[in-house]
């Protein structure tokens, strides 16, 4: 399904964008749309057992934040890049950790406490930076934006993304995470460690949270304590555009990188059909709402 | 020395004492069959032993080492399976994900083996041969799969664990007599290998077929252990429904009439097997048996809350589609029950909310008129003895039991022809329990009919006229006059044969 609704968007692309297909321009679109992809990524993890994350984009924020303040405050030198990024990793990562206790250990209710751990982590980019601004040298975001090996950077990202789920997708972890979402009672009682698997899932997703930060931070070379709020619904769609089931066990990450593709086409697509600004939000939600139909009444359509 | 041995276990959950000091020994290479009326605690002591629940006292030995599980993982490391009665299988996942799931085969480098995944589960397939019907495959959905199949891969993940001990709680209750034949020689095959089985049935003749001692349970405590060979059927329903005798039999007004309120004829739904009976104006019929046997359904399905595959319903002749609540209320239907948490109350309203919902619901008007309901419902709120401060109270400052009658209340506004009760005393005073019975008693005698549904069945044999024992979904028998006795019940209850 996803994959019909990204082909016909590229295949309209193409049409308004005659220069669409050109390897330059595909380039700098998967350079857009990789910080959704990639919270995408780690929220289908969360999502697979049937849990949440609503603090994905204020994790993106923070981290994005974090990173730049270090890099631009010790002065932009190469050890400076090391010192932002493994500390970026690392927020990322303890952000997903602190989610993952609350929800799968202390059995706290998943929306609910990721939309408050999301206003805390908010909350903590505006404090180390209250107003979009810094800076990072360019030898950060020209790598960001330039190639290794004739491939552009964001391409080795995305295909690294791929391969990491690719490898999660053959584990013990991602049976035992799926299992978890199917049936956490009979997950429990098969002797599956659901807790310990809903936590890696939440880790995962903050991981992805600081890459997609990383991403961020290369695109636009400064920080920004509001860029990722909106990431956040926009990587569920994405999993759900992508077939993942908010119920959990079904699905998985390519679908949600396709998804979050399909999201930034739209955006593309309204824009280069020249529409009025202001229909935007009205045509993405209808196009959403168009494949959220067309899935589930193909999976009705299975069922009987 | 006992491979497993249980004793002194107690275990309450809240005021229920659910054990009270059970012993239990397992031999190796034995198959031990467990049995016991609704509510005598087999369930809970399996469930200590598979590391599930956490006992309040008592010891559990393994290989004469005393051992306490933290939970099923532990268990499952230990060497104890288990084969779930409500299935421990996931749905959306494949066969093969769910019977190897948490030991998957993987390669040098640690990823799933696939290939070896799916050639170990298609060689346990094929352990079932023919009697596992079309349509398994290793990449099948669990989802996809019949009741029957499901049972036989919940039993196949069970066995690729390995396990030393093996609990089968109700692991052939969906399974036709071929299918049960083919799993009993693979019990045997477990217990030549030195492997013990506990094994939970609701069929006597399973456990003459293939246990080799028996240990019956009675009110949380275990009434005595033998072998199969030196007792009888007879010896063993008298053991587990013990000395107690129907209790003094109720002072009754009503007198059925001959005129037909309810007629099912054939209804099969999910968990109900072809079901058929009448029930007569002024009577109380009641749905006996085990929990789960298909009791619940029947009511919920009549009252349209859960779909039928097939059957016809007719009420006072005329034919019922169920298709939902409204529908079948409209046609001066009731449905009560017990779970008031759940099914019943809306805790945080006003009593008056909850006594004229059903009214509100059934009507077809816009307006809520206040002073017009209120009169409607105020024969009833005194015929209940309904006790509150105000109408304009919230129903959970009630007790369990008004709030009860505040909930039965609301059904006999709308004047029902026929009372569904699904375990209505459940958790209520006796007090209450008793006004609810005369109240039944006085309904019948103004030509209401009731199916009852309770858990107690000392309630239920005393109350009903009749009580139609249920197993598996289907009616195996029909319990009238001087019959009416628990060891009838449990005969009946414990009677059923697999299909051909």
């Amino acid at each position: 399904m996803a994959a019909v609704v990204f082909l016909v968007l590229c295949t309209v692309n193409a049409v308004l964008q005659p220069t669409f297909l050109r390897f330059g321009v595909a380039a700098s679109n998967v350079a857009a749309f990789l910080p959704m992809a990639l919270v995408a990524v780690g929220q289908t993890y969360v999502v697979l057992a049937s849990d949440i994350d609503l603090s994905a984009g204020a994790i993106v924020s923070l981290v994005n934040v974090v990173v730049v303040s270090i890099i631009d405050g010790m002065g932009g030198s190469g050890t400076s890049m090391a010192l932002g990024l493994a500390a970026g990793l690392t927020l990322g990562l303890t952000c997903g950790v602190v989610n993952g206790l609350c929800v799968a250990y202390l059995r706290f209710q998943p929306i609910v406490t990721t939309f408050a751990t999301g206003i805390v982590f908010a909350g903590f980019a505006l404090w180390v930076l209250p107003e979009a601004g810094r800076q990072v040298p360019p030898a950060l975001y020209l790598t960001y934006a330039g190639s290794v090996l004739g491939v552009p950077t964001v391409v080795w990202i995305l295909a690294a993304a791929i391969a990491f789920a690719a490898i999660v997708a053959r584990t013990r972890f991602y049976q035992a995470l799926r299992a978890t979402g199917g049936n956490m009672q009979a997950a429990y009682q098969t002797g599956v460690p659901v807790a310990r698997v809903r936590l890696g899932a939440y880790t995962i997703s903050g991981l992805f949270a600081a890459l997609a930060a990383f991403a961020l931070v290369g695109e636009t070379a400064s920080g920004d304590p509001l860029i990722g709020g909106a990431l956040t619904l926009s990587s569920v769609t994405a999993v759900v555009l992508g077939g993942t089931a908010l119920r959990g066990c079904v699905g998985g990450v390519t679908g949600s990188i396709l998804g979050a593709f399909i999201l930034g086409l739209i955006s593309n697509v309204i824009f280069f059909a020249q529409l009025p600004f202001e229909w935007q939000g009205l045509i993405q939600g209808l196009i959403i709402l168009t494949a959220l139909a067309g899935g589930v009444v193909m999976a009705r359509g299975r069922q009987d | 020395m006992p491979v497993l041995e249980a004793s002194g276990v107690r275990k309450q959950f809240g005021g229920v004492v659910a054990l009270a000091g059970a012993q239990f020994a397992l031999e190796t290479g034995e198959v031990h069959a467990l049995i016991g009326s609704n509510g005598c605690g087999k369930s809970t002591l399996c469930k200590i032993i598979a590391g599930s629940v956490a006992a309040d006292a008592g010891s559990l030995l393994l290989d004469g080492r005393p051992v306490s599980f933290a939970g099923p993982r532990q268990a499952a490391a230990a060497g104890i399976g288990v084969f779930y009665q409500e299935l421990s299988v996931i749905r959306e996942m494949t066969v093969a994900e769910n019977i190897y799931l948490g030991r998957e085969p993987r390669n040098r480098v640690g990823m799933l083996d696939r290939e070896a995944l799916e050639a170990a589960v298609a060689a346990a397939l094929s352990q079932f041969g023919e009697v596992l019907g079309a349509g398994v495959h290793p990449r099948t959905r669990v989802g996809d799969l019949s009741a029957d199949q499901s049972q036989l891969v919940e039993i196949l993940k069970v066995l690729a664990a390995n396990p030393r001990i093996i609990i089968f709680d109700e692991a052939t209750a969906a399974l036709d007599r071929n299918q049960v034949t083919v799993v009993f020689q693979r019990i045997r095959t477990l217990k030549a290998e030195g492997r013990s089985v506990i094994f939970i049935t609701h069929r006597m003749d399973e456990v003459f077929e293939i246990a080799d001692r028996v240990t019956v349970m009675r009110n949380g405590a275990t009434v005595f252990t033998c072998a199969l060979a030196q007792t009888t059927r007879d010896a063993l329903v008298g053991a587990m429904v013990g000395g107690a005798v129907v209790r003094a039999g109720r002072e009754r007004r009503h007198v059925p009439s001959e005129a037909i309120a309810l007629e099912v004829e054939n209804l099969t739904s999910a968990k109900l097997a072809g079901v058929s009976f009448r029930l007569r104006r002024g009577e109380i019929v009641g749905l006996g048996g085990l929990h789960g046997q298909g009791q619940s359904e029947l009511l919920r399905a009549l009252f349209g809350a859960t779909p039928l595959r097939s059957g016809a319903v007719r009420v006072g002749g005329e034919t019922l589609d169920p298709r939902g609540p409204r529908a079948v209320m409209r046609r001066s239907i009731a449905y009560v029950s017990g779970d008031r948490g759940r099914y019943g109350v809306m805790a945080i309203r006003p009593i008056f909310e909850n006594l004229v919902i059903s009214l509100l619901a059934r009507d077809r008007r816009w307006t809520v008129a206040r002073q017009r309901l209120e009169g409607e419902i105020s024969p009833f709120i005194e015929r209940l003895k309904l006790k509150f401060s105000s109408l304009r109270a919230a129903v959970s400052e009630l007790s369990g039991g008004n709030q009860q009658k505040v909930v039965l209340g609301r059904w006999l506004a709308t004047r029902p022809s026929v009372l569904l009760l699904d375990d209505p005393t459940k958790g209520i005073d006796i007090q209450t329990k008793e006004d609810l019975y005369a109240t039944m008693d006085e309904l019948c005698s103004q030509g209401v009919a009731i199916l009852l549904h309770s858990s107690d069945d000392e309630e239920l044999l005393a109350v009903a006229d009749r009580v139609l024992v249920f197993n598996g979904g289907q009616v195996m028998g029909e319990l009238s006059g001087e019959q009416r006795t628990r060891f009838a019940l449990y005969q009946a209850a414990y009677a059923s044969k697999h299909p051909a």
